[in-house]
């Protein structure tokens, strides 16, 4: 659905992106991290046709962004990571002023300024003066705004940055509804939690050059070396260490707040040969499981490594 | 609708007058401008009033003529602060609100932003000087002035107003920032209205005494509106400025000639040592009739017409540079050609 090959953008002396290639297929959540100044925006604003490239190539939908930026903007929603809004307007207006713009007949435009209200949480406050709403109520408008012309493809910039953790988890489960309705979501973000648990995909870049891309879990796996367990155990807790340090796949072990954390190197049956090892020598086992979140981990790791 | 109707009525127009008509500012701005032309019409009218009343001096066509001639002075000059405040924020404004990225990403071609932007600002002048033409119908109280001048002068002032809005469109495009493109807004009026008068002051036609035509003022200070207003408020050509003395070096001394008040020359032969004769020759080129401008590269043409025409040459380039500079990916020729070397290493 969007193919990235080889993008690059100079800036007089300064490299923004240097090569950066990715494809995101259709239906998915892909994650674009980075710090800040990594080249995130530069890339979103290339995908959008607001930005040319000083070479490489990008595709939208199968349309060029240089060559076909109208078969481009029919086909994306784009939202900045910072924008006005106009004064003087209702939430209504303000929407139906953007479909307008896309060229959408006007039969069609209260419906659908309507609908996207209310799938953004917004249809109590569809009179409301735009310059009156919140900061996370305006950033939800923006996300409506982007789905007027319900195009195939959303590239949303830092979309949760400002909004409180209620005002995140509200955008979040948006997006999930979005996902659900076929849209294929690139999401610029260096909050990682969050992008953990909704993204399919991530890319991690970093001083313009990608670091890694792919589903998730292949890149978590890819960066850190090993995954972590964490162990709780009734009592015999030195004896458990020292089964486990003796085991082969087991690489590291770690005593965090009375539980046990180990780093081993293999697959989900390898956890479970582990916890049979314990069970095995008579260790009560009450808590076992995979630690999630290792992102935080490949992110550092990726970003930290200078590649130059 | 076509395609053409398309490109000249878009949302942009619609969104500007909503927002526009909801603010105190507009009807302020609108009593304001009415108060200012108003007050400036009464006191003349009351002026004249008074001192007709005391001396019997001239008749009251010439009142009618001075009041209508103030009155299009003062409105051109009002327009002339107004609409560069009106047009120079347009676009900057939008780029300052990182707003015109969302209307980047529409249907919407750039062309269409920059027009949508011009009308509704240009609307809200014309209206303005709809909102004038009840105090213009003063002047026919007094008479001396015909439908005709008031209908040219309307005209100039508009196409004026509307060059100094594009070129505060062009500003508004050029420069990032609306403080900038506001400045160079208003520098830009101050020399169409008055730097191109200066330039007549400091470079007035050199008069020719074996001419057959009467001298008229350079080309460049027919970029001024207030030439043509004058010229049809008084219905007299310019013979007062822009057309200076000069010296012709034909039959052996030479004469130094200057423009006489009735649109004639005064030609003095001159002796090698530069000093003029006590008795001067008087030409009589043939009299310019009429507002047309006797000589020179509009010869034959009306004041107005010169003015009208070299403004919409200006308000097109402006345009046009306006259209080049808006999009966010340009392509220029020189820009291109560093791509495709950048592309291409």
């Amino acid at each position: 659905m969007i193919a990235v090959q080889g993008l690059t953008k100079v800036y007089g002396h300064r490299t923004a992106l240097d090569a950066v290639s990715f494809e995101v297929p259709k239906g998915e959540i892909f994650g674009f991290v980075g710090p800040n100044g990594a080249g995130k925006t530069t890339t979103l604003r290339i995908l959008a046709s607001l930005l040319e490239p000083t070479a490489g190539r990008a595709f939208v939908d199968g349309a060029d962004v240089m060559r076909q930026p109208d078969l481009v903007h029919d086909r994306l929603g784009y939202m900045p990571d910072f924008f006005g809004v106009y004064d003087q307007l209702t939430a209504t207006e303000y929407l139906d002023f953007y479909a307008a713009c896309y060229r959408i007949p006007r039969a069609r435009r209260t419906k659908i300024a309507a609908d996207l209200l209310e799938l953004v949480g917004l249809a109590d406050r569809r009179d409301q003066s735009v310059d009156t709403l919140s900061r996370g109520l305006k950033q939800r408008l923006c996300l409506a705004r982007a789905l007027v012309h319900d195009p195939a493809v959303l590239l949303l910039d830092e979309p949760a940055s400002g909004l409180d953790p209620r005002a995140r988890v509200e955008m979040r489960e948006i997006l999930k509804e979005l996902q659900r309705m076929g849209k294929t979501i690139v999401i610029s973000s260096h909050i990682l939690p969050e992008l953990t648990e909704l993204c399919t995909m991530i890319g991690i870049i970093d001083q313009g050059r990608m670091r890694a891309t792919g589903p998730v879990q292949d890149v978590i796996r890819e960066l850190t070396s090993g995954r972590r367990l964490r162990i709780m155990v009734m009592g015999r807790r030195d004896e458990a260490v020292a089964i486990l340090k003796a085991l082969p796949s087991i690489r590291t072990v770690d005593m965090i707040n009375g539980a046990i954390e180990a780093q081993y190197e293999g697959d989900d049956a390898t956890a479970a040969s582990i916890l049979q090892a314990l069970t095995g020598a008579g260790i009560s086992v009450s808590g076992f499981s995979q630690l999630e979140g290792g992102l935080e981990d490949a992110f550092l790791k990726a970003t930290s490594e200078d590649v130059g | 609708m076509n395609r053409v109707a398309v490109a000249l009525w878009n949302p942009i127009v619609a969104k500007e007058y909503r927002s526009r008509m909801r603010t105190w500012r507009s009807p302020v701005a609108m009593t304001v401008y009415i108060l200012l032309l108003g007050g400036l019409g009464w006191a003349i009218f009351s002026a004249m009033s008074a001192s007709a009343r005391n001396v019997f001096s001239g008749s009251p066509a010439n009142y009618g003529q001075a009041l209508f001639l103030s009155l299009v002075i003062f409105q051109m000059v009002l327009l002339a602060f107004i609409t560069p405040a009106l047009t120079a924020g347009a676009i900057s404004s939008e780029r300052e609100r990182q707003t015109i990225d969302l209307l980047f990403v529409t249907k919407l071609p750039s062309f269409s932003i920059l027009w949508g932007k011009l009308l509704a600002s240009m609307s809200f002048v014309f209206l303005l000087l709809l909102l004038s033409v009840p105090i213009f119908s003063l002047v026919f109280l007094f008479g001396g002035i015909e439908l005709d001048q008031v209908l040219a002068a309307f005209l100039v002032t508009a196409v004026a107003a509307l060059t100094l809005g594009v070129i505060g469109i062009a500003c508004s495009t050029a420069f990032r920032r609306t403080l900038p493109a506001t400045v160079a807004a208003y520098g830009a009026s101050f020399i169409l209205l008055a730097g191109s008068l200066l330039y007549g002051l400091l470079f007035p036609t050199s008069i020719d005494p074996n001419a057959t035509a009467a001298p008229a003022p350079p080309a460049v200070s027919y970029l001024s509106p207030l030439l043509p207003l004058i010229t049809i408020g008084t219905s007299q050509p310019v013979t007062w400025y822009g057309i200076g003395s000069g010296f012709s070096s034909g039959g052996g001394g030479g004469m130094m000639c200057s423009g006489t008040p009735g649109g004639g020359q005064q030609c003095v032969p001159l002796y090698a040592n530069g000093k003029g004769v006590a008795s001067p020759i008087y030409r009589n080129p043939p009299q310019p009739t009429g507002a047309t401008i006797p000589s020179g590269l509009f010869a034959g043409w009306q004041y107005w017409q010169a003015t009208v025409t070299l403004q919409l040459l200006i308000s097109l380039a402006a345009l046009v540079l306006s259209v080049i500079l808006i999009p966010p990916t340009r392509h220029l020729p020189w820009q291109r050609r560093t791509r495709a070397a950048a592309g291409g290493s």
